[in-house]
């Protein structure tokens, strides 16, 4: 993973990407934004399997508006985020906090995608939790030290 | 006492000692504080979509309204509240950053937006509360609205970048990473 970190940065596209101040915290703000769509989005069917919000539509039909905006988001998340390891590999490639989200984001969605057919209640609390999480590795890669040895970010 | 001395006293504080002492209450408060953020985004999004009629259109806006709204304040309070916490433990360069004046200014702007709306649209509601979308007023209240949350956003993203010390550092990228790395 070192050795293709170390290519990563080498190649033209992560080049530009260092060498242009502005383009990381560009693409860290369009990837807040979509953040924003993707938890309120996976919120929403969540809430509405626990009873909380648009009872006044059935979970289908809540599915039906907000799954779309999900997929969409996550598109956006996997462009930026793509875009944000190229630019700095390291940080993310090595990092524990960016691996364990790469998990919870396979997790987060496929358990929304469940809960939005099934309508399990115990299993939504997981999944609002599952996103929250998710959230708080992404800040994280920024803090990986706090992982100690657990961490394989270079020690700076 | 002057601004300057304020901000120091408020620096000084035990509470903000101890968030800055602490490995992890900044980074946890950051976290807290983009959970919220988001949150307050996407549910105003919600309403701001369902007026412009891009979103939820067969639904009156006034349930869409009841949905998100309590939700928006929840998160709102969150990110007030770990966005103050934050603050406190490095005042006097908050303060003096132009992109958290820019962000200050614009939170301002989208409380008035709000008010605004308040006076005039959602005052006759009723009589637009199931059309495919609201009257101008709303529309425009509701544009301001999506553009002025999604600026507060990039300005707090340059915030962190241009008040932390770690990131005054740009990479060199004739560093070979490998040797950055412990053998």
């Amino acid at each position: 993973m070192t050795a293709f970190a170390g290519w990563l940065s080498q190649t033209a596209l992560s080049l530009t990407i260092q060498t242009h101040e502005w383009v990381i915290p560009t693409i860290q703000s369009i990837h807040i934004v979509a953040i924003g769509v993707a938890l309120v989005s996976a919120f929403m069917i969540g809430f509405r399997v626990l009873g909380w919000t648009g009872s006044d539509q059935t979970l289908a039909e809540t599915t039906a508006r907000f799954w779309p905006w999900l997929v969409a988001s996550l598109g956006v998340l996997l462009v930026t985020g793509a875009l944000m390891v190229a630019g700095e590999p390291a940080r993310e490639l090595l990092a524990l906090s960016f691996w364990l989200k790469m998990i919870l984001v396979v997790v987060g969605t496929t358990l929304t995608w469940w809960v939005s057919r099934r309508g399990t209640k115990p299993l939504t609390i997981l999944t609002l939790l599952v996103w929250v999480g998710i959230i708080f590795l992404g800040r994280l890669i920024a803090y990986d030290h706090i992982w100690g040895a657990w961490s394989m970010s270079p020690k700076a | 006492m002057n601004v300057d001395g304020a901000l120091a006293a408020i620096e000084a504080t035990r509470l903000a000692a101890s968030i800055r002492e602490s490995l992890y209450l900044f980074p946890f408060l950051e976290s807290l504080h983009v959970v919220g953020l988001t949150m307050v985004f996407g549910t105003i999004a919600v309403l701001d979509l369902r007026m412009l009629g891009i979103a939820s259109i067969r639904r009156p806006v006034s349930r869409i309204a009841l949905d998100v709204e309590q939700w928006a304040w929840i998160a709102f309070a969150l990110t007030a509240v770990t966005g103050l916490l934050m603050f406190t433990t490095n005042a006097g360069v908050y303060y003096h950053n132009t992109f958290f004046r820019l962000k200050m200014a614009m939170l301002v702007l989208a409380g008035v937006n709000v008010l605004v709306f308040e006076l005039t649209a959602r005052r006759s509601l009723a009589q637009w509360n199931t059309d495919a979308k609201a009257p101008f007023a709303g529309r425009a209240a509701a544009t301001v609205s999506l553009l002025l949350w999604i600026a507060i956003i990039f300005m707090g993203r340059w915030i962190g970048f241009t008040t932390t010390r770690v990131t005054g550092t740009k990479p060199d990228p004739s560093v070979n990473i490998e040797d950055l790395l412990p053998k």
